[in-house]
């Protein structure tokens, strides 16, 4: 169960304060740059002119970048050589079945999701990442290709995306891998409705070419509580099949079914190396913030 | 089981109520979108099948419950009680009712019959008794109850058909006394017939009282085909001395086809005179006419036979004819010439009978003139010397009738104001203004019976200009009045005789009636009434009565019926004897004993003509009404009317026992309901 971890200096918005602003750029902006400001010394920011290393001048190397204080102590000509280029692609599997269209109590889960994704975005766009889309329910939807300039282009996807059909994992994304052809960073939203091993089976090609993976399970409170009063007919979204449910009886099962459903996605993912965060939509934006960075720095170390 | 009020039963359709709620609740319920029912789908749960088994369960407690209270509001009782169910098994009293009416005789239902009546004494146990009781129009108890089905099935193998009318009546009414003096509990009548509509009218008054069942066996066949002669009818002609008849028969097909080209013979004297083909439509009637034949002398028989079917005793109609001898009637009027034309006329026209009259003057008359004269008539003249001292008295008094035709020339002797009905006083005189008419006329004398029906005579049309004034005593009746209250007719009875005064004349003079087309028959019905003239009948209805005493007094008759047995008769006025009932179709012969050989006085007897109708009834329609019950009810019945009160209240006092089952099956349903709806995680 994830509960709101207090970051020093952080300063968290309620995701419904949100909600009401209405332009995803400016939301974006107002979390990630409240995050980052939080951030001191953040030590996940690297620079591409930070020094790497020495090594021996060759003919035919630029002169410029030849170390003469290392030569007047040396004598000999080094070459000095920086940080590669870390741009990256950042790229965002969005689910937009119908089971994302659900919303108990503040905004929508596809809401939460987009915020989710336009923060991330923009924090790549801030770090001159490349950013792009896929917008899938039972296939894909929208395919936006990872771009320096398709920030926009993704707010305006995530703008117009509606949750409308029913939803599958395993189809869309396995066609999805063939879309990378670069290594980059990819972040699934969905509601992860599908079984623990069937989701794993799909995310499995989606590892291949060293791509980090960073999986944003988006749930609503009282799809993790069900806390409903009434003997009611309950309705699945998807499929639209009724049954009828007395909730006092039946919560405490249902919650238990919900958790072990966590606990087997938390426990494979990490098995694969696929960093999981599981985010209650009741709850500030920047744990998917801050799981979206760790997973960056440790692409940069395996480098 | 039975209800005091089943009025209640009304309420059952409070079960529906259950049901309604049920399926109005199920379609407001709520309903909640939740993005997947993975999780819910998981958890173990009833099917929903089984769900609704379970719910259907509670369902039916509820209705139960309702259909209890209802029944308990109901007043459910037991007319039966145990002792009923004990003599189930106990002895039987049976009577076996067994037609043996003339329709029996149509193919083979009496054979049916007898077999269907052995059948049931076959079925007997050793405990059981029987009784067999045969009908036709009466019922007779063949073989008192017993046990010996031996000697049952002799008196079933002897009994024939007879030509008796079927009656249900008197044959329920015996099978329900024999049942009544019986002490055995299972009683029950056997009815074996073919169920003629005809026998049946509904309002004989013969039920079965509670623990007597009826049983009934129909030997009845679908499409029968009957022709009949239901009746016949003579024309008689007088011809140089003798009498000549033409005889025409009536034709009856109650069968549902036609009956094409059949021969109707007239037979006379067992020599056929004449056959004709004849041709009868389905439920239809028909008639043939024979040429005349000359009656030679009295007790000619004759048969008319009409073709041949399953039922042959209703093809004959027999008869006997006699000549018709005519009234003698003696006119004694004033001398005038055409004095007594208009009677003499009208009496001189009759053929049923034919009148003989004589007209002569008061001077002329002698006692022996009234001998052997059916009527004397007085018209408009003095009274006969011959008759005072008693003797015009002495001939009333043996039977003869007087008619004394009032006028100018009328007197009467005060010592014989005995027989004139009334004081006769001076003329009344109409003439001036508008004359008299009849204002008042007793249609229930014979005399004007036949002018009762409408358009059967208009008496008003005729005028009386001059009457005599009489004023009759109270013992006398008046037949008519005029207009202005005065007496017209009246009746006096002396002895065997009777005397009717007329206060004007049968004539033109004082009156126009002579004129009226009413006057033919008025003559004629006052010389038959007073002659006590009465029509021979050619033939009589098998069940009627023959009244010897009429035919031949003092004597020894016998009596040979139709299948030639003799019965002797005792002379007239010995006991009850001198009636003989007529059980046989054909002739029976009466003869004197020690009487000269000749032509013997004779009887047609023919069928009741309603026998050859052969519609049947629906027995349960007669069982329903003889028991107040459409099918027979099994099992002997113990007398209700013996239980005590509190055996009456106890068999009324189910209502407790299931009111109690109903509220206890409600209160169940209360925490079994509960508890589901408690332990339910699904609805």
């Amino acid at each position: 169960m994830t509960t709101s971890q207090a970051i020093p200096g952080a300063r968290f918005v309620d995701p419904k304060i949100l909600s009401r602003i209405g332009n995803l750029e400016l939301m974006a902006r107002s979390v990630v740059e409240g995050f980052i400001n939080g951030l001191h010394r953040a030590p996940f920011f690297g620079a591409s002119i930070d020094f790497a290393e020495h090594r021996g001048y060759v003919a035919g190397d630029d002169i410029r970048r030849v170390d003469w204080r290392l030569y007047a102590r040396t004598d000999r000509y080094y070459v000095k050589q920086y940080e590669a280029d870390t741009n990256t692609n950042l790229m965002v599997l969005f689910d937009v079945s119908k089971s994302m269209s659900f919303g108990s109590r503040g905004i929508p889960k596809l809401e939460y999701a987009s915020f989710v994704a336009a923060c991330l975005g923009y924090l790549a766009q801030r770090q001159r990442d490349r950013v792009g889309i896929i917008t899938f329910d039972k296939e894909i939807v929208d395919h936006v290709p990872p771009s320096a300039k398709h920030f926009n282009v993704m707010l305006q996807t995530l703008d117009r995306a509606k949750a409308q059909r029913a939803g599958h994992l395993v189809e869309p994304l396995t066609r999805m891998a063939e879309f990378f052809k670069r290594r980059s960073i990819i972040v699934v939203i969905s509601d992860l409705y599908e079984e623990p091993d069937a989701i794993l089976e799909a995310m499995k090609p989606l590892k291949f070419l060293g791509n980090d993976l960073i999986v944003f399970h988006v749930l609503d409170p009282a799809e993790l509580q069900f806390d409903y009063d009434d003997a009611s007919s309950f309705e699945d979204l998807e499929s639209g099949e009724q049954i009828p449910v007395v909730p006092q009886s039946l919560a405490e099962e249902y919650r238990a079914l919900i958790k072990s459903h966590i606990d087997a996605l938390t426990t494979k993912f990490s098995e694969h190396r696929i960093d999981y965060t599981m985010l209650n939509t009741s709850e500030p934006l920047d744990r998917a913030l801050f799981g979206y960075l760790s997973s960056r720095e440790r692409f940069m170390r395996v480098r | 089981m039975s209800f005091l009020t089943p009025l209640f039963f009304a309420g059952l359709a409070a079960i529906a109520v259950p049901v309604l709620v049920h399926l109005i609740q199920r379609e407001r319920k709520r309903v909640v979108e939740f993005p997947s029912l993975m999780f819910v789908r998981r958890i173990p749960y009833q099917s929903v099948r089984r769900r609704r088994i379970r719910h259907w369960a509670l369902l039916l407690m509820r209705a139960a419950a309702i259909a209890l209270i209802v029944a308990a509001f109901a007043r459910p009782f037991l007319p039966q009680a145990a002792s009923a169910t004990a003599a189930a098994a106990g002895a039987r009293e049976i009577v076996i009712v067994l037609d043996q009416s003339a329709s029996m005789g149509y193919g083979d239902h009496f054979a049916k019959a007898q077999d269907a009546a052995r059948s049931v004494v076959r079925g007997m146990t050793n405990a059981d008794r029987a009784t067999l009781v045969l009908f036709a129009k009466n019922a007779e108890e063949n073989m008192r109850a017993t046990p010996d089905r031996a000697r049952l099935e002799g008196a079933i193998n002897a009994a024939k058909v007879t030509a008796g009318a079927t009656r249900y009546g008197p044959a329920i009414k015996l099978a329900e006394s024999i049942l009544a003096r019986s002490s055995v509990t299972r009683r029950e009548a056997v009815l074996i017939s073919d169920f003629q509509k005809t026998g049946w009218s509904g309002s004989e008054e013969a039920k079965f009282p509670e623990g007597m069942t009826l049983r009934t066996v129909s030997v009845a066949s679908e499409g029968t085909t009957n022709l009949s002669v239901p009746s016949i009818q003579f024309a008689r002609a007088a011809f140089s001395g003798q009498e000549r008849i033409t005889v025409t028969a009536g034709l009856s097909n109650k069968g549902d086809a036609a009956v094409k080209d059949i021969p109707v013979t007239l037979e006379v004297d067992g020599h056929e005179i004449e056959s004709q083909k004849a041709t009868v439509q389905p439920h239809a009637s028909g008639s043939v006419t024979f040429t005349q034949f000359t009656l030679a002398g009295p007790n000619v028989r004759g048969v008319i036979r009409a073709g041949t079917d399953p039922l042959p005793a209703d093809n004959a109609f027999h008869f006997v004819l006699t000549p018709s001898e005519p009234v003698s009637v003696l006119v004694v009027d004033n001398g005038a010439a055409d004095g007594s034309l208009f009677i003499s006329k009208a009496l001189a026209i009759g053929t049923t009978p034919t009148f003989q009259v004589e007209t002569t003057t008061p001077g002329r008359v002698s006692p022996a003139s009234f001998d052997k004269r059916s009527v004397v008539v007085l018209n408009d003249t003095t009274f006969p010397p011959a008759g005072g001292a008693g003797a015009l008295k002495q001939y009333v008094q043996r039977g003869g009738g007087l008619l004394v035709v009032m006028g100018d020339h009328t007197t009467w002797p005060t010592g014989e104001t005995e027989l004139l009905p009334g004081k006769i006083g001076a003329a009344v005189n109409r003439m001036s203004g508008r004359s008299g008419s009849l204002g008042f006329l007793d249609y229930s004398h014979p005399v004007f019976e036949v002018f009762k029906a409408p358009r059967s005579g208009d008496f008003s049309a005729a005028h009386f200009f001059e009457y005599r004034a009489l004023e009759p005593l109270p013992t006398d009746r008046v037949l008519a009045r005029y207009d202005d209250g005065a007496v017209a007719a009246v009746e006096r009875k002396i002895g065997a005789g009777r005397i009717i005064a007329w206060t004007s004349t049968l004539d033109d003079t004082w009156t126009d009636v002579a004129v009226k087309p009413v006057f033919l028959p008025l003559v004629h019905q006052l010389v038959r009434y007073l002659a006590r003239y009465e029509q021979t009948a050619s033939w009589m209805t098998v069940g009627q009565v023959l009244d010897l005493n009429a035919r031949a007094r003092g004597r020894e008759r016998i009596v040979v019926t139709p299948s030639g047995e003799r019965v002797a008769q005792a002379a007239a006025g010995q006991n009850v004897a001198g009636l003989v009932e007529l059980n046989e179709q054909g002739i029976y012969e009466l003869r004197t004993a020690g009487a000269a050989n000749g032509r013997p006085d004779s009887v047609a007897v023919n069928l009741d003509p309603v026998e050859s109708d052969l519609a049947p009834l629906d027995p349960s329609e007669l069982v329903a009404s003889v028991t107040g019950h459409a099918v027979p009810v099994t099992g002997a019945l113990a007398a209700t009317q013996e239980m005590t009160r509190e055996e009456v209240e106890r068999r009324q006092g189910l209502w407790w026992y299931l009111l109690l089952a109903g509220l206890l099956l409600l209160a169940a349903e209360t925490v079994i309901a509960n508890r589901l709806s408690r332990n339910e995680k699904f609805l």
